[in-house]
Protein backbone atom coordinates (compact mmCIF):
# COMPACT_ATOMS: atom_id res chain seq x y z
CA UNK A 1 0.00 0.00 0.00
CA UNK A 2 1.25 3.71 -0.62
CA UNK A 3 0.85 6.70 0.80
CA UNK A 4 1.14 9.20 -1.68
CA UNK A 5 -1.61 11.29 -2.25
CA UNK A 6 -2.92 9.36 -5.33
CA UNK A 7 -4.18 6.02 -5.33
CA UNK A 8 -1.50 3.95 -6.83
CA UNK A 9 -0.92 -0.22 -5.80
CA UNK A 10 2.07 -1.67 -6.66
CA UNK A 11 1.71 -3.60 -9.16
CA UNK A 12 3.93 -6.48 -10.22
CA UNK A 13 5.11 -4.87 -13.83
CA UNK A 14 7.67 -2.09 -12.61
CA UNK A 15 6.12 0.64 -15.22
CA UNK A 16 9.57 2.10 -15.39
CA UNK A 17 10.86 -1.12 -17.51
CA UNK A 18 7.79 -1.33 -19.60
CA UNK A 19 7.77 -0.55 -22.99
CA UNK A 20 4.14 -0.33 -22.65
CA UNK A 21 2.01 2.46 -20.88
CA UNK A 22 0.65 0.98 -18.00
CA UNK A 23 -1.92 2.44 -16.08
CA UNK A 24 -0.31 3.43 -12.47
CA UNK A 25 -3.13 4.55 -10.63
CA UNK A 26 -6.69 3.88 -9.33
CA UNK A 27 -9.71 6.26 -10.09
CA UNK A 28 -10.31 6.75 -6.22
CA UNK A 29 -9.76 5.44 -2.98
CA UNK A 30 -12.75 3.11 -3.12
CA UNK A 31 -11.53 0.80 -5.82
CA UNK A 32 -8.00 0.15 -3.71
CA UNK A 33 -9.72 -0.77 -0.80
CA UNK A 34 -11.90 -3.44 -3.39
CA UNK A 35 -8.68 -4.19 -4.62
CA UNK A 36 -6.75 -5.44 -1.68
CA UNK A 37 -9.85 -6.90 -0.34
CA UNK A 38 -10.09 -9.25 -3.59
CA UNK A 39 -6.82 -9.86 -3.10
CA UNK A 40 -7.24 -11.13 0.42
CA UNK A 41 -10.43 -12.93 -0.42
CA UNK A 42 -8.39 -14.96 -2.76
CA UNK A 43 -5.85 -15.60 -0.34
CA UNK A 44 -7.93 -17.06 2.37
CA UNK A 45 -10.56 -18.63 -0.28
CA UNK A 46 -9.44 -22.43 0.30
CA UNK A 47 -9.56 -21.47 4.54
CA UNK A 48 -13.11 -20.40 4.50
CA UNK A 49 -14.23 -22.69 2.39
CA UNK A 50 -12.74 -25.75 4.48
CA UNK A 51 -14.03 -23.89 7.76
CA UNK A 52 -17.22 -23.33 6.67
CA UNK A 53 -18.13 -26.84 5.57
CA UNK A 54 -17.42 -27.82 9.00
CA UNK A 55 -19.61 -25.31 10.05
CA UNK A 56 -22.56 -26.17 8.07
CA UNK A 57 -22.45 -30.08 8.61
CA UNK A 58 -25.10 -32.02 10.31
CA UNK A 59 -22.69 -34.79 11.08
CA UNK A 60 -20.46 -33.36 13.15
CA UNK A 61 -20.62 -32.88 16.83
CA UNK A 62 -22.41 -28.84 17.68
CA UNK A 63 -19.02 -28.36 19.54
CA UNK A 64 -16.76 -28.68 16.65
CA UNK A 65 -18.91 -26.48 14.66
CA UNK A 66 -18.57 -23.68 17.64
CA UNK A 67 -15.30 -23.70 17.46
CA UNK A 68 -15.09 -23.34 13.85
CA UNK A 69 -18.04 -20.34 14.16
CA UNK A 70 -14.81 -18.78 16.17
CA UNK A 71 -12.43 -19.42 14.06
CA UNK A 72 -13.46 -17.90 10.87
CA UNK A 73 -14.65 -14.96 13.16
CA UNK A 74 -10.75 -14.57 13.60
CA UNK A 75 -9.92 -14.52 10.40
CA UNK A 76 -9.45 -10.58 8.91
CA UNK A 77 -12.71 -9.07 7.75
CA UNK A 78 -11.46 -8.12 4.60
CA UNK A 79 -11.09 -11.84 3.88
CA UNK A 80 -14.83 -11.94 3.18
CA UNK A 81 -15.76 -12.66 -0.50
CA UNK A 82 -19.13 -10.82 0.53
CA UNK A 83 -17.23 -7.30 0.98
CA UNK A 84 -16.45 -7.61 -2.49
CA UNK A 85 -17.99 -5.04 -4.82
CA UNK A 86 -18.14 -4.92 -8.59
CA UNK A 87 -17.37 -2.01 -9.08
CA UNK A 88 -16.89 -0.07 -12.62
CA UNK A 89 -13.46 -0.91 -14.16
CA UNK A 90 -13.10 2.48 -15.68
CA UNK A 91 -15.27 5.06 -13.39
CA UNK A 92 -15.14 3.08 -10.01
CA UNK A 93 -19.31 3.44 -9.95
CA UNK A 94 -20.89 1.03 -7.58
CA UNK A 95 -24.16 0.77 -9.37
CA UNK A 96 -25.60 -0.01 -12.56
CA UNK A 97 -22.61 -2.22 -13.79
CA UNK A 98 -22.85 -5.00 -16.17
CA UNK A 99 -21.08 -7.99 -15.09
CA UNK A 100 -20.11 -9.30 -18.48
CA UNK A 101 -18.50 -6.23 -19.50
CA UNK A 102 -17.58 -4.87 -15.89
CA UNK A 103 -17.93 -1.23 -17.14
CA UNK A 104 -20.86 0.82 -15.40
CA UNK A 105 -24.26 1.32 -17.93
CA UNK A 106 -22.90 4.95 -19.01
CA UNK A 107 -19.22 4.12 -20.26
CA UNK A 108 -21.06 0.95 -22.33
CA UNK A 109 -23.07 3.31 -23.87
CA UNK A 110 -20.42 5.60 -24.94
CA UNK A 111 -18.38 3.02 -26.01
CA UNK A 112 -21.05 1.25 -28.00
CA UNK A 113 -21.84 4.61 -30.30
CA UNK A 114 -18.36 4.83 -30.63
CA UNK A 115 -18.46 1.19 -32.29
CA UNK A 116 -15.63 0.11 -29.81
CA UNK A 117 -17.83 -2.97 -28.38
CA UNK A 118 -17.60 -5.78 -30.57
CA UNK A 119 -20.61 -7.45 -31.45
CA UNK A 120 -22.90 -4.78 -30.00
CA UNK A 121 -25.67 -2.66 -31.26
CA UNK A 122 -28.46 -0.70 -31.09
CA UNK A 123 -31.39 -2.97 -30.21
CA UNK A 124 -34.83 -2.33 -32.79
CA UNK A 125 -37.63 -4.42 -33.19
CA UNK B 1 79.91 -8.07 -40.24
CA UNK B 2 78.31 -10.77 -42.06
CA UNK B 3 79.51 -13.26 -39.19
CA UNK B 4 76.05 -14.16 -37.12
CA UNK B 5 77.24 -16.73 -35.44
CA UNK B 6 79.64 -16.11 -32.79
CA UNK B 7 80.42 -16.62 -29.22
CA UNK B 8 80.00 -14.08 -26.19
CA UNK B 9 83.35 -13.90 -25.58
CA UNK B 10 83.97 -12.89 -28.73
CA UNK B 11 82.10 -9.79 -28.71
CA UNK B 12 83.08 -9.22 -25.63
CA UNK B 13 86.37 -8.88 -26.95
CA UNK B 14 85.42 -6.76 -30.17
CA UNK B 15 83.95 -4.28 -27.89
CA UNK B 16 86.54 -4.05 -25.76
CA UNK B 17 89.37 -3.91 -28.25
CA UNK B 18 87.87 -1.00 -29.80
CA UNK B 19 87.77 0.42 -26.89
CA UNK B 20 91.07 0.19 -26.27
CA UNK B 21 92.80 -0.17 -29.85
CA UNK B 22 93.81 3.99 -29.56
CA UNK B 23 94.88 3.60 -25.28
CA UNK B 24 96.96 0.75 -26.90
CA UNK B 25 98.36 1.61 -29.89
CA UNK B 26 99.83 4.99 -28.29
CA UNK B 27 101.31 3.36 -25.28
CA UNK B 28 102.89 0.93 -27.37
CA UNK B 29 104.68 2.83 -29.59
CA UNK B 30 107.60 3.30 -27.43
CA UNK B 31 107.58 -0.74 -27.36
CA UNK B 32 107.59 -1.56 -31.17
CA UNK B 33 110.20 -3.67 -31.62
CA UNK B 34 110.13 -6.22 -28.59
CA UNK B 35 106.62 -6.88 -28.88
CA UNK B 36 106.47 -6.93 -32.40
CA UNK B 37 108.66 -9.89 -32.47
CA UNK B 38 106.77 -11.34 -29.69
CA UNK B 39 103.56 -10.52 -32.51
CA UNK B 40 105.17 -12.08 -35.26
CA UNK B 41 106.16 -15.29 -33.08
CA UNK B 42 102.71 -15.32 -32.20
CA UNK B 43 101.40 -15.31 -35.43
CA UNK B 44 103.73 -17.98 -36.76
CA UNK B 45 102.19 -19.95 -33.89
CA UNK B 46 99.19 -19.08 -34.97
CA UNK B 47 99.26 -20.28 -39.09
CA UNK B 48 100.68 -23.39 -37.50
CA UNK B 49 97.29 -23.86 -35.19
CA UNK B 50 95.42 -22.91 -38.29
CA UNK B 51 96.50 -25.72 -40.54
CA UNK B 52 96.29 -27.93 -37.80
CA UNK B 53 92.33 -26.94 -37.62
CA UNK B 54 92.38 -26.28 -41.61
CA UNK B 55 92.97 -30.12 -41.80
CA UNK B 56 90.16 -31.50 -39.27
CA UNK B 57 87.88 -29.01 -40.71
CA UNK B 58 88.53 -30.42 -44.64
CA UNK B 59 87.98 -34.17 -43.14
CA UNK B 60 84.51 -32.48 -41.72
CA UNK B 61 83.27 -30.72 -44.71
CA UNK B 62 83.77 -33.79 -46.68
CA UNK B 63 81.86 -36.03 -44.18
CA UNK B 64 79.01 -33.01 -44.41
CA UNK B 65 79.02 -33.20 -48.27
CA UNK B 66 78.83 -37.28 -48.09
CA UNK B 67 75.43 -36.79 -45.78
CA UNK B 68 74.06 -33.75 -47.48
CA UNK B 69 72.18 -33.48 -44.87
CA UNK B 70 69.49 -30.45 -44.77
CA UNK B 71 70.10 -29.24 -41.11
CA UNK B 72 72.90 -26.74 -41.10
CA UNK B 73 74.80 -26.61 -37.74
CA UNK B 74 76.80 -23.64 -37.02
CA UNK B 75 80.28 -23.93 -37.39
CA UNK B 76 82.87 -23.09 -35.42
CA UNK B 77 84.81 -19.74 -35.24
CA UNK B 78 87.59 -22.17 -36.45
CA UNK B 79 85.81 -23.29 -39.27
CA UNK B 80 84.92 -20.18 -40.55
CA UNK B 81 88.79 -18.82 -39.90
CA UNK B 82 89.81 -21.91 -41.90
CA UNK B 83 87.48 -21.20 -45.01
CA UNK B 84 89.07 -17.94 -45.61
CA UNK B 85 92.73 -19.84 -43.55
CA UNK B 86 94.09 -18.99 -47.77
CA UNK B 87 93.06 -15.60 -47.80
CA UNK B 88 94.42 -14.72 -44.20
CA UNK B 89 97.93 -16.45 -44.57
CA UNK B 90 98.27 -13.76 -47.42
CA UNK B 91 96.52 -11.07 -45.90
CA UNK B 92 98.24 -12.10 -42.40
CA UNK B 93 101.12 -9.18 -43.31
CA UNK B 94 98.63 -6.50 -44.37
CA UNK B 95 96.94 -6.18 -40.83
CA UNK B 96 97.92 -3.08 -39.11
CA UNK B 97 101.04 -4.01 -37.00
CA UNK B 98 99.25 -1.72 -33.99
CA UNK B 99 96.22 -3.39 -34.33
CA UNK B 100 98.23 -6.35 -34.42
CA UNK B 101 100.00 -4.93 -30.99
CA UNK B 102 97.20 -3.88 -29.66
CA UNK B 103 95.42 -7.41 -30.04
CA UNK B 104 97.91 -9.16 -28.53
CA UNK B 105 98.04 -6.44 -25.05
CA UNK B 106 94.35 -6.87 -24.53
CA UNK B 107 94.98 -11.08 -24.70
CA UNK B 108 97.68 -10.40 -22.31
CA UNK B 109 95.47 -8.29 -20.15
CA UNK B 110 92.38 -11.18 -20.52
CA UNK B 111 92.57 -13.55 -17.77
CA UNK B 112 91.53 -16.11 -20.22
CA UNK B 113 94.40 -18.44 -23.14
CA UNK B 114 96.36 -15.58 -24.49
CA UNK B 115 97.45 -17.44 -27.36
CA UNK B 116 93.61 -18.25 -27.95
CA UNK B 117 92.26 -15.18 -27.80
CA UNK B 118 94.87 -13.47 -29.59
CA UNK B 119 94.40 -16.10 -32.33
CA UNK B 120 90.41 -15.07 -32.33
CA UNK B 121 90.95 -11.36 -31.92
CA UNK B 122 93.40 -11.15 -35.37
CA UNK B 123 90.84 -13.07 -36.97
CA UNK B 124 88.28 -10.51 -36.11
CA UNK B 125 90.56 -8.05 -37.56
CA UNK B 126 90.94 -10.50 -40.61
CA UNK B 127 87.16 -10.86 -41.29
CA UNK B 128 86.63 -6.48 -40.90
CA UNK B 129 89.44 -5.89 -43.44
CA UNK B 130 88.06 -8.56 -46.10
CA UNK B 131 84.76 -7.23 -45.56
CA UNK B 132 85.85 -3.50 -46.15
CA UNK B 133 87.65 -4.75 -49.02
CA UNK B 134 85.30 -6.61 -50.29
CA UNK B 135 82.27 -3.42 -50.21
CA UNK B 136 85.16 -1.57 -51.91
CA UNK B 137 85.49 -3.94 -54.37
CA UNK B 138 82.19 -4.87 -55.01
CA UNK B 139 82.30 -7.84 -54.39
CA UNK B 140 79.14 -9.81 -54.63
CA UNK B 141 77.61 -11.88 -51.82
CA UNK B 142 78.71 -15.49 -51.20
CA UNK B 143 75.62 -17.14 -50.24
CA UNK B 144 77.46 -20.26 -49.50
CA UNK B 145 79.25 -18.53 -46.61
CA UNK B 146 76.39 -16.72 -45.62
CA UNK B 147 74.45 -19.55 -44.90
CA UNK B 148 77.46 -21.90 -43.44
CA UNK B 149 77.36 -19.02 -40.96
CA UNK B 150 74.15 -19.27 -39.98
CA UNK B 151 72.43 -21.51 -38.08
CA UNK B 152 69.11 -23.07 -37.85
CA UNK B 153 66.87 -23.22 -34.94
CA UNK B 154 66.39 -26.52 -34.02
CA UNK B 155 62.66 -27.71 -33.79
CA UNK B 156 61.31 -29.42 -30.73
CA UNK B 157 60.04 -32.87 -30.64
CA UNK B 158 56.50 -31.57 -29.97
CA UNK B 159 56.63 -28.61 -32.45
CA UNK B 160 57.96 -31.30 -34.86
CA UNK B 161 55.08 -33.55 -33.92
CA UNK B 162 52.39 -30.58 -34.46
CA UNK B 163 53.82 -29.81 -37.46
CA UNK B 164 53.15 -33.22 -38.75
CA UNK B 165 50.10 -33.11 -37.75
CA UNK B 166 49.31 -30.50 -39.48
CA UNK B 167 50.73 -31.96 -42.60
CA UNK B 168 48.83 -34.59 -42.58
CA UNK B 169 45.48 -32.61 -41.45
CA UNK B 170 46.11 -31.06 -45.02
CA UNK B 171 46.41 -33.71 -46.74
CA UNK B 172 43.11 -35.13 -46.41
CA UNK B 173 40.29 -33.20 -46.89
CA UNK B 174 36.68 -32.98 -44.76
CA UNK B 175 35.52 -35.89 -46.76
CA UNK B 176 38.20 -37.91 -46.30
CA UNK B 177 38.99 -37.81 -49.80
CA UNK B 178 42.71 -36.70 -50.48
CA UNK B 179 43.01 -33.78 -51.66
CA UNK B 180 44.85 -30.77 -51.41
CA UNK B 181 44.00 -27.50 -50.50
CA UNK B 182 45.09 -25.75 -53.31
CA UNK B 183 43.27 -22.82 -54.52
CA UNK B 184 40.22 -23.58 -53.13
CA UNK B 185 41.85 -22.26 -49.19
CA UNK B 186 44.93 -20.69 -49.63
CA UNK B 187 44.00 -18.88 -46.12
CA UNK B 188 43.18 -21.61 -44.39
CA UNK B 189 46.49 -23.47 -45.80
CA UNK B 190 48.61 -20.67 -44.95
CA UNK B 191 46.53 -20.18 -41.64
CA UNK B 192 47.79 -23.88 -40.75
CA UNK B 193 51.21 -23.61 -41.78
CA UNK B 194 52.10 -20.80 -39.92
CA UNK B 195 49.38 -20.52 -37.20
CA UNK B 196 49.09 -23.42 -34.49
CA UNK B 197 47.00 -23.55 -31.14
CA UNK B 198 49.42 -26.09 -29.97
CA UNK B 199 52.67 -25.16 -31.47
CA UNK B 200 55.15 -21.88 -30.62
CA UNK B 201 56.93 -20.50 -28.34
CA UNK B 202 54.77 -18.61 -25.24
CA UNK B 203 54.81 -14.95 -25.23
CA UNK B 204 54.33 -14.66 -21.49
CA UNK B 205 52.31 -11.37 -21.85
CA UNK B 206 48.98 -12.69 -19.93
CA UNK B 207 49.38 -14.51 -16.23
CA UNK B 208 47.27 -17.39 -16.01
CA UNK B 209 45.12 -17.28 -13.52
CA UNK B 210 44.78 -20.03 -10.90
CA UNK B 211 41.61 -22.31 -11.90
CA UNK B 212 40.48 -22.25 -8.16
CA UNK B 213 40.29 -18.38 -8.31
CA UNK B 214 38.42 -18.91 -11.64
CA UNK B 215 35.80 -21.07 -10.03
CA UNK B 216 35.33 -19.15 -7.06
CA UNK B 217 34.36 -15.88 -9.29
CA UNK B 218 32.08 -18.04 -11.53
CA UNK B 219 30.20 -19.53 -8.23
CA UNK B 220 30.23 -16.05 -6.68
CA UNK B 221 28.73 -13.77 -9.50
CA UNK B 222 26.25 -17.13 -10.37
CA UNK B 223 25.25 -17.62 -6.26
CA UNK B 224 24.92 -13.28 -5.91
CA UNK B 225 22.48 -11.77 -8.57
CA UNK B 226 22.74 -8.61 -7.41
CA UNK B 227 19.54 -6.23 -7.53
CA UNK B 228 21.66 -4.10 -9.86
CA UNK B 229 22.31 -7.02 -12.34
CA UNK B 230 19.02 -7.92 -12.52
CA UNK B 231 17.96 -3.82 -13.26
CA UNK B 232 21.16 -3.79 -15.91
CA UNK B 233 19.23 -6.43 -17.12
CA UNK B 234 15.39 -5.07 -17.46
CA UNK B 235 17.39 -1.85 -19.11
CA UNK B 236 19.34 -4.04 -21.74
CA UNK B 237 15.78 -5.44 -22.28
CA UNK B 238 13.43 -2.24 -22.52
CA UNK B 239 15.92 -0.75 -24.67
CA UNK B 240 16.44 -3.34 -27.22
CA UNK B 241 12.50 -3.81 -27.45
CA UNK B 242 11.83 -1.82 -30.11
CA UNK B 243 8.15 -0.95 -31.06
CA UNK B 244 6.48 -3.40 -33.46
CA UNK B 245 6.43 -2.26 -37.04
CA UNK B 246 3.77 -3.91 -38.03
CA UNK B 247 0.67 -5.64 -37.34
CA UNK B 248 1.94 -9.23 -37.21
CA UNK B 249 4.96 -8.25 -34.92
CA UNK B 250 2.27 -6.40 -32.31
CA UNK B 251 0.19 -9.98 -32.54
CA UNK B 252 3.49 -11.87 -31.61
CA UNK B 253 4.10 -9.68 -28.53
CA UNK B 254 0.81 -10.13 -27.36
CA UNK B 255 1.58 -13.81 -27.63
CA UNK B 256 4.77 -14.06 -26.16
CA UNK B 257 2.83 -11.86 -23.11
CA UNK B 258 0.05 -14.13 -23.24
CA UNK B 259 -2.70 -11.61 -23.58
CA UNK B 260 -2.93 -13.49 -27.22
CA UNK B 261 -4.09 -17.31 -27.59
CA UNK B 262 -2.02 -19.44 -29.66
CA UNK B 263 -3.61 -20.76 -32.88
CA UNK B 264 -5.03 -23.41 -33.95
CA UNK B 265 -6.46 -22.98 -30.33
CA UNK B 266 -5.56 -25.95 -27.81
CA UNK B 267 -8.46 -26.77 -25.87
CA UNK B 268 -6.01 -27.69 -22.81
CA UNK B 269 -3.38 -24.80 -23.29
CA UNK B 270 -2.36 -24.13 -19.81
CA UNK B 271 -3.49 -27.26 -18.28
CA UNK B 272 -1.00 -29.92 -17.48
CA UNK B 273 -2.82 -32.60 -15.42
CA UNK B 274 0.01 -35.96 -16.11
CA UNK B 275 -2.57 -37.85 -13.51
CA UNK B 276 -5.26 -40.68 -14.64
CA UNK B 277 -8.77 -40.27 -13.80
CA UNK B 278 -8.43 -43.10 -11.45
CA UNK B 279 -6.37 -40.70 -9.26
CA UNK B 280 -9.03 -38.20 -9.24
CA UNK B 281 -11.80 -40.71 -8.23
CA UNK B 282 -10.33 -43.23 -6.15
CA UNK B 283 -9.19 -41.04 -3.30
CA UNK B 284 -9.92 -43.62 -0.27
CA UNK B 285 -6.63 -44.39 -0.16
CA UNK B 286 -5.43 -40.91 1.41
CA UNK B 287 -8.30 -41.52 4.18
CA UNK B 288 -5.99 -43.81 5.95
CA UNK B 289 -4.89 -41.54 8.49
CA UNK B 290 -8.84 -41.34 9.73
CA UNK B 291 -10.51 -42.94 12.42
CA UNK B 292 -12.07 -45.49 10.54
CA UNK B 293 -15.43 -45.28 12.22
CA UNK B 294 -17.29 -42.10 13.90
CA UNK B 295 -18.67 -38.78 12.24
CA UNK B 296 -15.56 -37.61 11.00
CA UNK B 297 -15.06 -40.99 8.93
CA UNK B 298 -18.60 -40.06 8.07
CA UNK B 299 -17.69 -36.76 6.97
CA UNK B 300 -14.50 -37.38 5.20
CA UNK B 301 -16.44 -39.89 3.06
CA UNK B 302 -18.49 -37.43 1.50
CA UNK B 303 -15.83 -34.42 0.93
CA UNK B 304 -13.68 -37.55 -1.03
CA UNK B 305 -17.64 -37.91 -2.95
CA UNK B 306 -17.56 -34.35 -3.89
CA UNK B 307 -14.13 -34.20 -4.72
CA UNK B 308 -14.05 -37.41 -7.06
CA UNK B 309 -16.77 -34.97 -8.85
CA UNK B 310 -14.69 -31.88 -9.26
CA UNK B 311 -12.90 -31.30 -12.88
CA UNK B 312 -11.47 -28.25 -12.27
CA UNK B 313 -8.77 -29.30 -9.34
CA UNK B 314 -5.82 -30.95 -9.83
CA UNK B 315 -4.93 -33.94 -8.18
CA UNK B 316 -2.21 -32.28 -6.06
CA UNK B 317 -5.26 -29.87 -5.33
CA UNK B 318 -7.42 -32.34 -3.83
CA UNK B 319 -4.69 -34.01 -1.95
CA UNK B 320 -3.67 -31.17 -0.12
CA UNK B 321 -7.79 -30.52 0.91
CA UNK B 322 -7.56 -33.98 2.33
CA UNK B 323 -4.24 -33.05 4.63
CA UNK B 324 -5.44 -29.82 5.63
CA UNK B 325 -9.03 -32.04 7.19
CA UNK B 326 -6.42 -34.42 8.41
CA UNK B 327 -4.21 -31.37 10.29
CA UNK B 328 -7.75 -29.44 11.47
CA UNK B 329 -9.16 -32.64 13.31
CA UNK B 330 -5.39 -33.57 14.81
CA UNK B 331 -5.13 -30.01 16.59
CA UNK B 332 -8.65 -30.89 17.88
CA UNK B 333 -8.31 -34.14 19.24
CA UNK B 334 -8.85 -33.46 22.85
CA UNK B 335 -11.94 -31.49 22.38
CA UNK B 336 -13.04 -34.46 20.02
CA UNK B 337 -11.90 -37.02 23.15
CA UNK B 338 -14.08 -34.64 25.56
CA UNK B 339 -17.49 -35.68 23.47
Amino acid sequence: TSFCYEPCFSTQVLPATCAQPVRGYYVDWRMLRDVKRRKLAYEYADERLRINAIRKNSILPKELQEVADKEIAALPRDSCPTRLRNRCVLTSRPRGVRRRWRLSRIVFRHFADHAEMSGIQRAMW
Amino acid sequence: STSSVLSAEKDEFTTSKDGTTEVASKSQEGKAETPKQKLLDIIGNMKVEVSYRKKLQDLKTRQIKKQATNNLEGLDSGGTMLQKTTEDTQRGKRLNPELVEAAAAVASSLPLNKKQTESELLAQLRRHEETTDKQKKGGTINLRNVISEMAVKRQSRAQRGVRLSNRISLELDEDGQELRPGKFSPQSFVSRRYLSLKGGSRLNIFTKPSEETEIETALETVSSPTIWDLEFAKEIAAITAQPPRNGFEEMIQWTKQGILWEFPIDNEAGMEDDAEFHEHIFLEKHLENFPKQGPIRHFMELVICGLSKNPYLTVKQKIEHIEWFHNYFEEKKELLQEI
